[in-house]
């Protein structure tokens, strides 16, 4: 192979659009997970609500929230989690548009935290999911009964915010393929 | 441009020393597969093969004695397991696919490798799913929901909550393994060699 440096300027003049693009495309994608982790928080934070339930044959009024159940504690945490994330990422990342010479020093490291997240905010969605399952259908086979008919308002806020999680676990997939691609195209062979 | 430069010279004029780099990527990503196929495959059985009988007295009306009724614990009674099962199954799937992709594709195709680190990224994002669905419903059982009068089951379905134990942990690990799929052969790739 000839010295490096002609190989660097043509990678360097044929890619500037599709890299410029990418990193265009990365911190809109950033954007979006920070606002969808925003919005599951607030509406899951928001979803507490009071009903009199019968309870030993007396009406009791019996509030319904979300750090009753660990799996919706977690599911906060974890969204908290890829909020900061998503913002501090984003910086970073409008930060590499203006200086391209890190570029693939930064690329490692958010596939790797990119990876991470995914995994964290994909098992939050998946717990939090199961278990408001459980709350709007029930099971007979273990004895839990449904909840939802009685915390409507509670689950509407449930389903709304695991509804937005799910959203933010597809942007994180998209990041992640975005800089599989980049990093893919980037590899000499 | 310094950093970028130097990571490019040292991947194109690495020669031999590319070449077991490469090497090293190879059997690091067929090692992580076929782990990640082995934990997947464990996990999915042991929860299929899960099942209890256990007997449960029930006191219908106060005044009379409880009747003991037995009582089955099968992993499809809960919907969150057989979504378990279902992530564990096609991740399964998936990595004999991969495998046999990877193995037929050793040096060429940098095409596939995206195609198939592309589908790695979904199935992290599957298994994950599917494993935080199966902790917070075993959680569930396993403590019970005060709040919501949910009563603990484990106590009574005490071997079938230990196996479920089991299955999570090891698909913990295979997704695990599929985490590291997707992270640890660019960064061996593209890490400067020194």
């Amino acid at each position: 192979m000839a010295s490096a440096e002609p190989e660097y300027k043509s990678s360097s003049t044929s890619q500037p659009p599709a890299g410029v693009d990418y990193s265009k495309v990365d911190v809109i994608l950033r954007f979006l997970l920070l606002a969808a982790s925003v919005v599951a928080l607030a509406v899951i934070v928001s979803s507490d609500q009071t009903e009199l339930v019968l309870f030993q044959k007396i009406l009791v009024p019996q509030p319904a929230k979300f750090k009753y159940s660990p799996a919706f504690v977690y599911f906060v945490a974890a969204f908290s989690v890829s909020g900061l994330y998503a913002l501090v990422s984003a910086l970073a990342s409008i930060s590499v548009i203006q200086k391209p010479e890190f570029k693939l020093k930064f690329l490692l490291h958010f596939l790797f935290w990119d990876a991470l997240i995914l995994g964290i905010i994909a098992s939050a969605t998946g717990a939090a999911g199961s278990v408001a399952y459980v709350g709007l259908k029930g099971n007979s086979h273990v004895g839990w009964i449904k909840v939802c008919n009685v915390y409507d308002k509670f689950c509407r806020h449930l389903a709304g915010s695991i509804a937005v999680a799910l959203f933010g676990s597809i942007v994180t997939v998209l990041l992640i393929w975005l800089s599989a691609f980049t990093i893919h195209s980037r590899v000499p062979k | 441009m310094e950093g970028e430069s130097k990571s490019s010279v040292d991947v194109i004029d690495e020669g031999s020393e590319g070449k077991g780099k490469e090497l090293l990527v190879g059997t690091c990503d067929l090692v992580m597969r076929l782990l990640a196929f082995v934990m997947t495959l464990v996990a999915a059985v042991v929860i299929v093969a899960d099942k209890q009988t256990a007997i449960v007295s029930i006191k219908l009306v106060d005044s009379e004695p409880p009747l003991d009724v037995p009582v089955t614990a099968k992993w499809h009674y809960l919907s969150a397991l057989v979504y378990f099962v279902g992530a564990n199954a096609t991740a399964c799937a998936y990595a004999t696919v991969s495998l046999v992709l990877t193995l037929a594709n050793r040096r060429k195709g940098k095409g596939m490798e995206t195609l198939i680190s592309v589908f790695d990224a979904l199935m992290v994002a599957l298994l994950f799913s599917g494993n935080g669905a199966a902790i917070a419903i075993g959680l569930l059982g396993l403590q019970g929901n005060s709040h919501l009068h949910w009563n603990k089951v484990c106590n009574v379905f005490g071997k079938f909550c230990h196996q479920t134990t089991v299955s999570l942990f090891t698909s913990l690990l295979g997704s695990t393994a599929f985490l590291l799929l997707l992270v640890v052969p660019p960064l061996l790739r593209l890490k400067r060699t020194n």
